[in-house]
Order: C-alpha cells, then sequence, then structure tokens
C-alpha cells in the first residue's frame, strides 16, 4: 500500500481566484492568436504529385484520342469493381479503343491499382478530390469527363515512374 | 406630441434593443468561442456572419414543434413563456442614461423610474426559475427533471448571495430607487460603490458569481449540463419553444448585466463628468454592460463546471457567509461614519 501525501493547498490557492485570472487572462490571449481554420471551398487543401485522387484518363499527344487500348488490366485489376470497359477496333495504328469507358466514383477507393496495372500509361491518379452531385447516375464518370491532357498530369507521371522504377525490369517498360 | 407616445417609443426603443442585445449574444456567444479555440466561428451569413441570428431565427420557426407523450400539455407550452418574460420585465426599470428630450417633453431614459425598483427587479428576476422548473417537470422526462431540480436548487441558494451583496449597495446609496442609487455613483471613479472599501469589491465579486448561478451559465450551467444531463430542462423542447428558452436566457444575462453596471459600476455615469450629455452616458452604460456579457462568454469558455456537490458547499459554505459578514460590516461601518 502507498500513502501519497497531498500538498497541503495555501490559502491564496484555495480561493481558485488567483488561478480563475490566470486562466481567464490565458483564453483572452488566445483570441488574438492567428486562426487554424481552413475556409475550405476557398482556400483548397494543398495538392502535389504524390496525392492520389480520382483516376483520370491521359489523351494522346494530338488531344483528341485516348491513350488507352482496352486492354483491361486496370478493370481487373480494380478491387471494388468501379471500372467497366468496352472496347471496340479502331483503323488507328493500335487497332483497339474504348468505346465506353467507364469508373463508378462511388464505388472508386482511390487505392491507385488501375495506374499501377496500365501498361501504357493511359491511366493516372490526379489530384482531383472533390466529388459531389445531386444523383449516383450523374457521378459514374464518362470518357468525357474522364479525359485530361497528358500535360494536366505530368507531375504524377514523373513521380509514378520515380517510385515505380524499383520493381520495373527493363523489359517491362520498353 | 402626446405622453402616451414618448411613452410607446421609450418602450419599443429599449425592448427593441434589448431583443437585439439578445439576438446578437447568439452570435457572439459563437464568435467568442470559436476566437478563444483559434477558430473563425460563423462567418458565411452575411458579412462576417453579422445575419447568423436571422438564419437560426427563420430555421427555428420551420422546425417542428414536439409536445411529449406524457407532457404536462398546458404547462409544457407555458414554461418558455416563463422562462423569457420575466428578464423582458425586469429591463423596465434601468436606468441606461439621464434627461432625454424626446418630442418636447424632457423623461429619463428607462421605461418606469420606480422608487422600490430595486425590489422590482429582484421579485421579477426570481421569478425566472418558474419557467426552468416547470419545464423540466412537465416534459415526463428523466433528464428534463433533474436539470429543473437541480437548478432550482442553484438557483434558490445563489439568490441569497445576490440578494445580500444587493443590500449592501442598497446600505451604501441610502435608497431602493436604481436612478437614485446610479446618481449617488457621480462624480469621480472613486465614488462607484466597487470602490467603496472595504465592502465594494467583496460585495462586487459575489454579486458577479451570483449573477452566473443565477442565469445558469458557466460554470454553473447544472440545468443544462449537456454530458450528463442531455439537454436539461429543456431536452424535450424544440423549435420556438426551445427558441425562446434561449432568449430568455440571453435577456437575463443582458439584465444582470446591466443591474451589475447600476450597482457597481455607477450605470452611465463618465467619471468626473457629472453632467455628460445623454447620448455619452449611454455609451458609457452599454460599454460597460457588454463588457459584463462579454465576461459571461469569456468564462464560459475558459473555465469548466463545478460539481453539483461543490457548487452547493460554495454557494451556502463560502459565498452565504461571505455575504452576511460583509452585510454587517458595512452596516457598522456606516454607523462609525466611515462612508461619510
Amino acid at each position: 500500500m502507498v500513502i501519497i501525501k497531498r500538498k497541503e493547498l495555501s490559502f491564496i490557492e484555495k480561493l481558485y481566484l488567483p488561478q480563475i485570472f490566470q486562466a481567464l487572462s490565458h483564453s483572452f490571449r488566445a483570441m488574438f492568436q492567428p486562426r487554424i481554420t481552413r475556409q475550405y471551398p476557398e482556400e483548397p487543401l494543398p495538392t502535389n504529385e504524390v496525392t492520389r485522387g480520382q483516376p483520370r484518363l491521359t489523351l494522346l499527344e494530338d488531344g483528341e484520342h485516348l491513350a488507352c487500348v482496352s486492354c483491361g488490366l486496370c478493370e481487373a485489376a480494380c478491387p471494388a469493381y468501379a471500372i467497366t470497359i468496352d472496347g471496340h477496333e479502331t483503323e488507328r495504328f493500335i487497332e483497339r479503343e474504348p468505346e465506353r469507358f467507364e469508373i463508378d466514383m462511388l464505388r472508386c477507393i482511390l487505392c491507385g491499382f488501375c495506374e499501377e496495372a496500365c501498361p501504357k500509361d493511359a491511366i493516372f491518379m490526379s489530384d482531383e478530390l472533390e466529388l459531389a452531385d445531386f444523383s449516383r447516375a450523374a457521378l459514374v464518370y464518362d470518357i468525357d469527363k474522364l479525359k485530361r491532357p497528358r500535360e494536366e498530369l505530368q507531375g504524377r507521371i514523373d513521380y509514378f515512374y520515380q517510385v515505380n522504377d524499383r520493381w520495373r525490369t527493363p523489359s517491362s517498360t520498353s | 406630441m402626446p405622453l402616451p407616445l414618448v411613452w410607446l417609443i421609450k418602450v419599443v426603443l429599449i425592448y427593441g434593443g434589448l431583443i437585439t442585445v439578445a439576438a446578437a449574444m447568439s452570435l457572439a456567444e459563437r464568435k467568442v468561442s470559436a476566437w478563444i479555440q483559434w477558430r473563425v466561428g460563423p462567418n458565411r451569413v452575411g458579412p462576417w456572419g453579422l445575419l447568423q441570428p436571422v438564419a437560426d431565427g427563420v430555421k427555428f420557426i420551420f422546425k417542428e414543434e414536439l409536445v411529449p407523450e406524457g407532457a404536462n400539455q398546458t404547462l409544457f407550452r407555458l414554461a418558455p413563456i416563463l422562462s423569457a418574460v420575466p428578464p423582458m420585465l425586469a429591463v423596465a426599470v434601468i436606468p441606461f442614461a439621464g434627461e432625454v428630450s424626446i418630442g418636447g417633453h424632457v423623461t429619463t431614459l428607462s421605461i418606469a423610474d420606480l422608487d422600490i425598483s430595486t425590489l422590482y427587479v429582484v421579485a421579477i428576476g426570481g421569478l425566472g426559475i418558474y419557467g426552468v422548473i416547470l419545464g423540466g417537470w412537465s416534459s415526463n422526462s428523466k433528464y428534463s427533471l433533474l436539470g429543473g431540480l437541480r437548478a432550482s436548487a442553484q438557483m434558490v441558494s445563489y439568490e441569497l448571495s445576490l440578494l445580500l451583496s444587493i443590500l449592501v449597495v442598497v446600505v451604501l446609496s441610502g435608497t431602493l430607487d436604481l436612478r437614485q442609487i446610479v446618481n449617488d455613483q457621480a462624480g469621480p471613479i472613486f465614488a462607484w460603490n466597487i470602490f467603496a472599501l472595504p465592502v465594494g469589491p467583496i460585495a462586487f465579486l459575489l454579486f458577479v458569481i451570483a449573477t452566473f448561478a443565477e442565469t445558469n451559465r458557466h460554470p454553473f450551467d447544472f440545468a443544462e449540463c449537456e454530458p450528463e444531463l442531455v439537454g436539461g430542462f429543456h431536452t424535450e423542447y424544440s423549435s420556438m419553444k426551445f427558441a425562446l428558452f434561449f432568449l430568455g436566457e440571453y435577456c437575463a444575462m443582458t439584465v444582470m448585466a446591466c443591474l451589475t453596471t447600476v450597482f457597481f459600476l455607477g450605470g452611465g455615469n463618465i467619471p468626473w463628468w457629472p453632467d455628460a450629455p445623454w447620448l455619452l452616458e449611454l455609451t458609457c452604460f452599454l460599454s460597460k454592460m457588454g463588457f459584463f456579457l462579454f465576461l459571461f462568454l469569456w468564462v464560459r469558455w475558459t473555465l469548466p463546471r463545478f460539481r453539483f456537490d461543490q457548487l452547493m458547499a460554495l454557494g451556502w459554505k463560502v459565498m452565504l457567509p461571505i455575504a452576511i459578514a460583509n452585510v454587517f460590516v458595512t452596516g457598522a461601518l456606516l454607523s462609525l461614519g466611515w462612508f461619510a
């Protein structure tokens, strides 16, 4: 058994008033501290290339066609079954392109597996994070909503190559 | 201009002012709490969030009015009114400033000048507790009942210290008329009752602490006490009935701030300037009142809540003996000619 000796309070301490005034002065000074609130829609969160936002499809340099060849690897890699691809034939050299490429943003868990699975640099995680609409149907994004010029995603693409060089063998990068 | 019209103007001005201050307090509460916690506070409705009380009011009106099953219908509906009306009545005798000329009539800037206005304020202010008790009891909910019981015990015990510290002021001024008490403190700043050494500061401190308990504010807000009693006596209330309780609380705070100013800080008197114009006097009164209103908020967001038995011990074992001794010392010093 341990007997703890409590500190005897002096008369001034028993009055509590000095401590109360000390606390009041502390909270008064807090009123003039810089604010820590972020005014969200006006001041968005800072993002960088490490940010893993919603997946987006890259366009080729012609700015018209997708880099996607509708191989279906991302669809297979997707753990949340968010991606749906219908491919069809094309006269272009790549022979196949997606007719329909839909990502259900309500299912997407922003894991980035699609980006890792893609052999053609066609899908990358962007820094876009905001997701709001009035219906579920509107949140199933089609090609028109997903396509982005390659320059917009360039930061992410560079970062992606930098980190993934660790396990990419030379044959698979070519 | 006929005299009744002058009265009407004064009534509209003072009650309009009171309701405005109460509404502003609901915004100020959130703003000050935000500032103390390094946040920004409501800033979306109107410039700097100034229209937030309007938005809140509109929202309150459109909320559903619930009356719980088994509640006493009449008392349940009566309680919010009983809690909001007494502080509004009490403001009638507060002397905001000296003589004003309205439409050719020279009149004082208070709705009524009673000879016994101190008694009136105390009596009317004591009625406010009925709203809390009845609201807690008629809701047919254990949390509300506990909140109401606690509030009644607390308000009754602290009313004693409140009255005894008012008594010191009454003894010092020799009158029950609030306007006379204010006039008595005109002149240098040392004429204020708070500087009537040695009893003034003690009475002031007791009065301020008791006002916190009387208005159910932190650190004595046992009537609502969210973590223990959900919402206390107003747990079952919704919509405008709930808003009335809030209005009553903020009006009571305003009245208490006014009374502190009148009793201890010389009302609208500006030190060393007894004949100041009425507008300056009014500004002076309102800024003193504003400080005490700010003090309510400031203390709320600084101090934690007491334990209920500690609250009772403080009220009965500490404040009441000091208050009684203070009255006796005042009487003794007065008869010895100390305050002459």
